[in-house]
C-alpha cells in the first residue's frame, strides 16, 4: 500500500513537472509570453537568459503566492500576486544588474517587463494559488523549464540563420557557423523575422504532437 | 466595512514586506553595480590616454566631459560620455580627443539600433573615418564622413552626434574659438552654399553689400515643416541682426537651424555667384 501511494505521489509530481514542458508549454501550446518571446530571441545567449530571469521569478512567485493563498482574501488577489511577482523581477533586474551587466544590456526593457508576463501571472492564477506548495514550485520549474526551451529554440533557429553564428553577439565568443563568405538572411534577425520563424516553429510542434498523438 | 479593513491591511502588509525586501537587495547590488561601472569607465579612460594620471570630472546639461591629465599634470585631453538619438532609442558613447582637438577614439557603451544593420556603428570600419577629425573639419556625411548606406538613419546620427559632441567639447572645456568671418573683409556679391538637409539638400543665398551681411536667404530645402518653421526665418533674421554667421541654434528645430549655419558658412567660404552673368553658379 505505501509503495503504491508514494509511486502516485510521485507521478503527481512527474506530471507537473512534463505539463509544463510540453503539453502545456508556454510558448509553443499556450502561445503565452509572447512579447520577450519574439523581442529578445535575436541571439541564443540572450534568449536562454531571458528564459532563466523568466523561470527564476516563475519558480519564486509560484511559491511566496501558494504559501500565502490561505492569507490573502480572494477579492484583492491580483494586486497582490502582481506586488509579489513585481518585487521578484526587481530583484533579478538589479542582481543582474551588478553581476551579469552585459546579459542586463541586451535585455533592456525585457525584464523589467517580466512583470506582466503572462505566463507568469497565468500560472499564479491557475495553479500556485489553488495548489500546495511543493507542487507549486514543480510547476514552476516545469513552465519554466518549458518556457527556456522554446525561447532557446527559437532564438537558436533565428540566430543561426539570421547572424550565420551561435553564442554571439559577443565576438568573443561568437562561432561562426559558415566561414567569413557566409551571408545571412539579416531578415531572422529582425522583429519581422521572428514571427515566421515561430510559425514554423509551431508548425513542425504540431505535426510532431499529431504524430505521437499526444493529448 | 471590516471587509474593507482586512483587504487593504492584506495589501499594506504585502506591499511593507515587499518594500524592505528590495531595499536590502539594493543595498547589496547598489554599490557592486556602481563600483562595476566605474572601473569600466576609468577602463576606458585608460584605454583611450594610456599615460592617464589624473582627471577631472565636469557636467554639462547631463553630459559628462573627463580632463584627462598625465603624471606631470600636463593635460591629456578630454574623454566625452553623451548620448544621441538613434534610429530606435538612445544611442551612448564615449568619445576621446585629444589636446589638439583631434577624435582619437570612440566607444559605443549602450545601443538598440537593429541588429545586422544599424549596428555598424559599433565597426571600426566606420569608426575609423573619424579619428583624426577635428574641431576645424566639418564632420558631416558625404564631405568628409561618410554614412552607411542602409545604415543611414543609425550612422547619420552619430555622425550629427559626434560633430555636436566636439565642438562642445572645443568651446566649452578646451577654449577654442571657432574661425570667425568677417563681413568686412568678404567681397561684395550674392553667394549661394548648400548642405545635405533631412530629405535632400539646403540650399541658402547670402548677399553681402559694403561689407554687411544683408540678407541670408533659404532658396531651396526638404525639412520637416514643423521643425523647419522654428529655424526659419528666425536663424537668418539673426544672422543679418547679429552680423555673425555662428549665431545660436538652439530653436525648436535645431537640426534645421544648424544646417542653414553650416550652408551660409559654405556659401562664404566660396566664390560670389554673379547673378548679371546668367551662367551657372559655382555648382
Amino acid at each position: 500500500m505505501m509503495v503504491v501511494s508514494l509511486m502516485n505521489e510521485s507521478n503527481v509530481y512527474l506530471q507537473d513537472l512534463s505539463r509544463g514542458i510540453i503539453k502545456e508549454n508556454p510558448v509553443f501550446r499556450l502561445l503565452l509570453g509572447m512579447c520577450p518571446v519574439l523581442g529578445v530571441t535575436a541571439f541564443l545567449i540572450n534568449g536562454l537568459g531571458m528564459g532563466i530571469a523568466a523561470t527564476a521569478v516563475l519558480v519564486a512567485s509560484n511559491v511566496v503566492i501558494s504559501a500565502l493563498k490561505n492569507f490573502i482574501p480572494n477579492q484583492v488577489r491580483i494586486p497582490c500576486f502582481i506586488v509579489v511577482i513585481a518585487t521578484f523581477v526587481t530583484i533579478i533586474e538589479m542582481v543582474l544588474q551588478a553581476f551579469q551587466p552585459v546579459l542586463y544590456e541586451a535585455l533592456g526593457v525585457f525584464v523589467p517587463l517580466i512583470v506582466v508576463n503572462c505566463v507568469i501571472l497565468g500560472r499564479a492564477e491557475a495553479f500556485a494559488s489553488r495548489k500546495p506548495l511543493f507542487r507549486s514550485l514543480i510547476d514552476g520549474i516545469g513552465v519554466g523549464i518549458g518556457f527556456t526551451l522554446a525561447l532557446g529554440l527559437l532564438a537558436l533557429v533565428r540566430e543561426v540563420a539570421g547572424q550565420g553564428t551561435i553564442m554571439g553577439p559577443d565576438p568573443d565568443s561568437a562561432i561562426h557557423l559558415f566561414g567569413a563568405g557566409f551571408e545571412p538572411m539579416g531578415l531572422f534577425g529582425q522583429p519581422a523575422g521572428a514571427f515566421i520563424a515561430l510559425g514554423l516553429l509551431l508548425g513542425i510542434v504540431n505535426v510532431l504532437f499529431k504524430r505521437f498523438k499526444i493529448q | 466595512m471590516r471587509d474593507i479593513f482586512r483587504l487593504s491591511l492584506t495589501l499594506v502588509v504585502v506591499a511593507i514586506i515587499s518594500a524592505s525586501l528590495l531595499t536590502g537587495v539594493y543595498s547589496v547590488t547598489d554599490p557592486i553595480i556602481r563600483e562595476r561601472q566605474e572601473k569600466d569607465y576609468f577602463q576606458a579612460l585608460e584605454e583611450f590616454f594610456p599615460a592617464i594620471d589624473q582627471f577631472e570630472t565636469r557636467e554639462i546639461e547631463g553630459d559628462r566631459f573627463d580632463l584627462v591629465y598625465d603624471q606631470a599634470g600636463e593635460k591629456l585631453g578630454v574623454m566625452a560620455t553623451v548620448g544621441t538619438q538613434g534610429y530606435d532609442g538612445k544611442i551612448s558613447y564615449n568619445l576621446a580627443v585629444d589636446y589638439d582637438g583631434e577624435i582619437i577614439g570612440i566607444r559605443i557603451i549602450s545601443h538598440s539600433e537593429t541588429p545586422g544593420i544599424g549596428d555598424v556603428i559599433t565597426t571600426d570600419n566606420f569608426q575609423e573615418q573619424f579619428i583624426g577629425k577635428g574641431f576645424d573639419d566639418p564632420i558631416r556625411d558625404g564631405e568628409d564622413v561618410d554614412s552607411i548606406s542602409g545604415a543611414t538613419l543609425s550612422t547619420g546620427a552619430m555622425i550629427d552626434g559626434i560633430r555636436r559632441t566636439i565642438t562642445q567639447i572645443g568651446e566649452d572645456i578646451l577654449g577654442r574659438e571657432r574661425k570667425a568671418f568677417d563681413p568686412t573683409e568678404i567681397v561684395d556679391g550674392i553667394y549661394q552654399g548648400s548642405v545635405e538637409g533631412t530629405h535632400g539638400p539646403l540650399t541658402v543665398e547670402v548677399e553681402i553689400a559694403d561689407g554687411i551681411i544683408k540678407r541670408v536667404d533659404v532658396i531651396e530645402h526638404n525639412e520637416t515643416e514643423a521643425y523647419f518653421v522654428d529655424a526659419y526665418p528666425e536663424i537668418p533674421e539673426k544672422i543679418v541682426e547679429e552680423q555673425e554667421v555662428y549665431v545660436d541654434t538652439q530653436t525648436g528645430g535645431t537640426l534645421s537651424a544648424e544646417r542653414i549655419v553650416a550652408a551660409v558658412e559654405k556659401a562664404l567660404e566660396g566664390a560670389p555667384v554673379d547673378k548679371d552673368d546668367g551662367g551657372e553658379s559655382n555648382e
